[in-house]
């Protein structure tokens, strides 16, 4: 209905309160999910920025210095090789937030699709589609993805397409079952019932009402991901040195925590409070979108 | 209920066969035999050795041999300690592992349940938030930062409880189980809490309110059984994830379990070993969710009946 | 008999804080009520009248709600400032109440004996085997039948009346003096309606009990009552005994809800070209549905007869009634005409064409003649589409208006159905359920249809928004000259607006005729039923 000399003619007239305007409001009254929310954005914006931004190079060492803690020169202290944490940290962050984007935006193409095909043609299609999810759920992907990260080496690729493949089950299920709500509601016999096209029906009347779902277990997905990958890293099956991420950080942080503990505590809290963050403003969205409260 | 069961475990052999199949086929497409990575072998003993366990057999052969030999139980010997079996090797490290395992369930049920109902009887309030806060940490701290934090705290700062060992030294399992279950209290919190508010916003449960029954009566007796039908649906599928979580705590806190010997084993290309324990563990998974779903059936009357075949 | 005051009620005020501000549920209620006798108290939704009962009991959720002020004063102890140890001993001892929903309000996971003994060991402190043998004999008091082996049995296991019948049951139990039961055979089925309000009365009778019966059903009021008070939007508008209420009332409001119950045949004449062929013949209709039966083990599907074997045509400018109770298939045949569920066998001639055998193209061009309007007006409009939007869809895929024209066109459409022009930007959860039934109107007739299927369109709403949109209704089929198929199960508002009625049961038509004839000399047993079974003034 966008046309200038139809819009001319709204113009004049009051404007309603969408629904996802209302979410909005109710999400920005919500403290803990907009804390969440900015220091998201906060770390988003230093990992973007760390080329330029951060004190030292990557590599560079400090072999005089060693593990030292934290000091003027060095916000959060050095390794055993005096390489700078805070640096070795902030490029840290640029790998595990490129890597819990990337395999949630391979989740959510897959399992969306999936879902939604699987929800919106129903019958058969729908049984097969989704006995091939049940299947899946019940393999130990854990399991599997330790082997295939140790057979086939670490690389960022297959670390993407693994992790992708374990979390787009779920966004499946949930799309599925969305689907089949909005599918029943009255709106959308009254649209079958008016003649428009499939096509239409499901640009216009399904996919705004299945978006908000999308969205929310999306920003779940995401943490999800994040300390999937940590815990690969961890194990030392993830990103491989020189690059590491958080959960190699970490590793590598164990192992001396007796004497250097800030090379766990650091990590583990830049970690912990970026999960933090992400699962807050997952929570505040779900919130936010519930359909139960918009009756009111 | 029998009929149930068996139809179930039916339905779990094709994706169990399945993970064999995938599992098998995986570790031999890798790149490098077991004895590859080894001090340097002169050729014709890795000839010997390849031959000795049939690795130069065609991969469909071997894998119908390995297929053969599982059904009489024998998952062959490792490859890595070729004195003992893989059986053998399970055997010293499951009792270890299941009963960590076993700890950190009882722990996540006890303490997220409890945090769960106490949330849920004033939402919004102060013992909401702070109980919803724990149970945040617990779902953003890793297991493998919780774990090493707990122990500098607790084993080397405070110096309250060991830092190693399982049942060398009293108090040695509180740490590791605590730190496995954490997360799993966790989710178990924030799930029943939310599951109770909204089974509390029933109408069966205003009914018992207005029959003038004790709250006590009220969340125990009426509300709990709908409830923790949640709790009992994620618990299935959460096993799987408690094992994997289980290698983590048994390094950290050397704790002589599975998770240890699986790691080094892919590391080390020991076929045997990995396919072991990989199908080891499905099976487990496998039955965990049955259990569960066995349980959730067991809760609700309708589908009770509908077993029993009584109406 | 002592008429003294068991309860009395004295200026009440009731708040609730929601997100959006504060609101006064109930503001300044006061009245009695005597020993042994019924008090009504009607309103339409958000009248407070049942907030004003919970409130006595206790049972309101104490952060959004707040009882201000006010007293309530039952054997001399104010239940509003009780604490609730106290309100606890009186709950379902002294003063017992009945729920609407019987499907939500029994414990689905607690076999029945177990909910109704609780009741006597918490109050009475009796034994359970003597606490089982009050209970049964309580349930075979309320007309279950088998009620030894029955006790043993959960809540599923059981039919909706039944389930109401067991409330009633566990409410008695401890012998309370006041029974409160709010609208407890508004989710139920006409006929079990009845039977379910003899059940009380005689109860009531048998028990000498004092009950507060809440309803929005004048008739039902009329039925059960010896006093009536009439709440709108918080506030008492008016109490009387029931005579005086129906036959001198004195507010506005009151006579406005008296308007709205319909005893009247409709008022205009019929509009039904009877002399062409049929609009629409639909002949030996067949339609099963799948129900999986079995949760886990027999995943058959079961094909339960939706509509067997029904056969009714319809004239041009003639509205048919299509009348039933739940299961009767009414919906079910509604929705396969227009194809919204697939029939198995029959066939639907709409002028002369069988629309079953329609390819997909040629079906989008007869949708155009069809529309359907739906029972729930919150469920029926896309929630994210402006009501702009939703009105100008239909035109637009249609070719009925260009992006030029489509706004005059929306704009009559609004002023058709008497909703402000103003509103069009605005969407549908910003407006009552009236207006959101008005505007579901607008978008089944901006097609211009030959035909509407109007399914249960007035029964989701207040009594007085029903005559306004009945009004309106009446007033569209004359101004298009509409052809309706109007489903309902409330037999009052069939006769208002139909000239025909088709009366259905468990999937089969049962009788069909003019509405006067049908009404004054019904033919048919289940016929004669329904109509006995509407509560009359």
């Amino acid at each position: 209905m966008s046309n200038s000399v139809l819009s001319a003619q709204l113009h004049h007239l009051e404007k309603g309160t969408s629904l996802t305007q209302d979410a909005f409001a109710r999400l920005r009254k919500n403290k803990m999910a907009m804390t969440g929310f900015f220091i998201l954005l906060f770390i988003i914006a230093i990992s973007l920025l760390t080329p330029w931004i951060a004190p030292y190079s990557y590599e560079e060492q400090n072999l005089d210095l060693g593990a030292s803690p934290p000091s003027a020169a060095h916000w959060l202290g050095t390794d055993i090789l005096g390489r700078d944490q805070l640096t070795r940290i902030m490029y840290g962050s640029r790998i595990s937030l490129m890597v819990g984007f990337i395999a949630t935006a391979v989740a959510l193409t897959i399992g969306v699709l999936w879902g939604a095909i699987a929800g919106f043609v129903g019958g058969h299609v729908d049984a097969v589609m989704m006995r091939i999810v049940d299947a899946l759920y019940a393999l130990p992907f854990t399991i599997f993805i330790i082997l295939l990260t140790v057979i086939f080496g670490s690389s960022m690729l297959l670390l993407f397409l693994a992790i992708g493949a374990v979390e787009w089950l779920t966004m499946a299920r949930i799309v599925r079952g969305q689907v089949l709500t909005i599918k029943r509601q009255e709106f959308v016999e009254a649209a079958v019932s008016m003649g428009l096209s499939p096509w239409r029906i499901i640009s216009r009347h399904l996919i705004p009402n299945v978006i908000g779902t999308v969205i929310i277990y999306t920003t779940l997905t995401i943490p999800s991901v994040i300390l999937l990958e940590s815990f690969l890293s961890f194990l030392g099956l993830g990103i491989q040195p020189p690059a590491s991420s958080w959960g190699s950080l970490i590793s590598g942080g164990v192992e001396t925590m007796e004497e250097y503990p800030w090379l766990l505590l650091f990590p583990g809290l830049v970690l912990t409070i970026t999960l933090f963050s992400l699962n807050f403003l997952g929570d505040g969205l779900r919130d936010a979108l519930d359909p139960r409260a918009s009756k009111d | 209920m029998l009929s149930f069961i068996v139809k179930r475990l039916l339905q779990a052999l094709p994706v169990l066969l399945l993970v064999i199949t995938v599992t098998f086929f995986m570790v031999h497409s890798a790149p490098g035999g077991p004895f590859d990575k080894d001090r340097a072998v002169p050729a014709e003993v890795l000839k010997k050795l390849n031959a000795q366990y049939h690795l130069d057999d065609p991969l469909w052969k071997q894998y119908l041999d390995y297929l053969g030999n599982l059904l009489q139980g024998d998952l062959g010997p490792s490859f890595k300690y070729p004195t003992h079996s893989v059986n053998d090797l399970l055997a010293a490290g499951l009792p270890a592992t299941l009963e960590l395992s076993f700890y950190a369930v009882v722990f996540a049920l006890v303490v997220g349940l409890a945090a769960g109902i106490v949330a849920s009887l004033k939402p919004n309030s102060a013992q909401d938030y702070i109980s919803m806060s724990s149970a945040m940490i617990g779902i953003c701290m890793p297991t493998f930062v919780l774990g090493p934090i707990l122990l500098l705290v607790f084993g080397i700062w405070l110096g309250w409880l060991p830092v190693a060992g399982w049942g060398q030294f009293p108090g040695d399992k509180i740490l590791p189980s605590v730190t496995l279950g954490f997360a799993y209290a966790a989710y178990i919190a924030r799930i029943s809490r939310g599951s109770m508010i909204e089974v509390m916003a029933q109408d069966y449960i205003r009914t018992a309110r207005a029959k003038g029954l004790s709250s006590t009566r009220i969340i125990f007796v009426h509300a709990l059984r709908g409830g923790i039908t949640p709790v009992v649906s994620f618990l299935g599928p959460a096993i799987a994830g408690l094992l994997a979580g289980s290698f983590v705590v048994e390094s950290i806190f050397q704790v002589p379990g599975l998770g240890r010997f699986y790691v080094t084993a892919a590391f080390n290309r020991d076929y045997t070993m990995i396919l072991g324990f990989t199908i080891f563990f499905a099976a487990l998974i496998i039955i965990f969710n049955l259990l569960a779903d066995i349980v959730l059936v067991w809760l609700n009357p309708k589908m009770r009946q509908e077993l029993r075949g009584s109406n | 008999m002592t008429s003294e005051k068991l309860l009395s009620v004295e200026n009440l005020r009731v708040l609730f804080n929601t997100r959006n501000g504060q609101t006064v549920a109930v503001e300044n209620l006061s009245f009695s009520l005597e020993a042994g006798k019924v008090l009504g108290i009607v309103g339409e939704s958000g009248s407070g009248k049942s907030v004003a009962c919970y409130a006595l009991m206790g049972l309101i959720p104490s952060p959004p709600g707040k009882i201000e002020s006010g007293r309530a004063l039952f054997h001399g102890k104010d239940l509003l400032t009780a604490s609730e140890a106290e309100l606890r001993h009186l709950r379902g001892n002294k003063i017992a109440m009945i729920f609407q929903d019987p499907m939500t309000c029994l414990n689905p996971y607690m076999r029945i004996a177990d909910q109704l003994i609780e009741v006597l060991s918490h109050h009475k402190k009796m034994s359970k085997k003597e606490a089982r043998a009050k209970a049964i004999a309580s349930l075979i008091e309320v007309g279950i039948k088998d009620a030894e082996t029955r006790i043993n049995e959960y809540p599923h296991q059981f039919s909706g009346g039944m389930r109401q019948r067991v409330m009633i049951a566990m409410a008695l139990l401890a012998e309370p003096e006041i029974l409160i039961a709010d609208e407890p055979t508004t989710a139920l089925d006409v006929t079990v309606q009845a039977q379910i309000l003899a059940l009380i009365k005689g109860l009531q009778k048998s028990h000498n009990l004092a009950v507060i019966f809440i309803t929005h059903d004048l008739g039902v009021a009329a039925q059960m009552a010896d006093d009536i008070i009439v709440m709108e939007k918080g506030k008492l508008v008016e109490q009387g005994t029931t005579e005086t209420i129906f036959k001198l009332p004195t507010q506005e409001y009151t006579k406005a809800l008296l308007r709205a119950v319909l005893t009247t045949a409709k008022p205009v004449a019929s509009a039904a070209k009877l002399n062409e062929p049929s609009l629409l013949q639909v002949k030996n209709i067949q339609v099963g549905y799948a129900m999986p039966t079995g949760l886990l083990l027999n995943r058959k599907k079961q094909f339960a007869r939706g509509v067997d074997n029904v056969s009714i045509n319809i004239q041009r400018g003639e509205i048919l009634g299509l009348v039933g109770e739940s299961g009767s298939g009414k919906s079910t045949l509604g929705r396969s005409i227009i194809r919204l569920v697939d029939a198995q066998s029959g066939e639907v001639l709409f002028n002369g064409k069988n629309l079953l055998e329609l390819s997909a193209s040629n079906l989008k061009e007869t949708r155009r003649s069809i529309q359907m309007i739906f029972q729930d007006p919150y469920a029926s409009l896309n929630p994210r589409m402006t009501v702009f939007d939703t009105l100008a869809e239909p035109l637009l895929v249609h070719g009925i208006a260009t992006k030029n024209t489509v706004l005059d066109c929306v704009n009559e459409l609004m002023d058709d159905v008497g909703l402000d022009r103003r509103f069009i930007r605005k969407y549908p959860h910003e407006f009552s359920g009236g207006q959101r039934q008005r505007i579901a109107i607008a978008r089944a007739i901006a097609l211009k249809p030959q035909l509407i299927v109007a399914d249960e369109p007035v029964s989701a709403l207040d009594v007085t928004i029903r005559a306004q949109i009945l009004a309106l209704l009446l007033k569209l089929t004359q101004k298009h000259n509409l052809t309706m198929l109007f489903i309902s199960h409330d037999m009052s508002v069939v006769r208002y607006l139909c000239d025909r009625v088709v009366v259905m049961q468990k999937g089969k038509l049962v009788e069909e005729g003019v509405t006067e004839q049908l009404f004054s000399a019904p033919q048919q047993e289940y016929t004669k039923q329904l109509l006995a079974a509407i509560p009359t003034l």
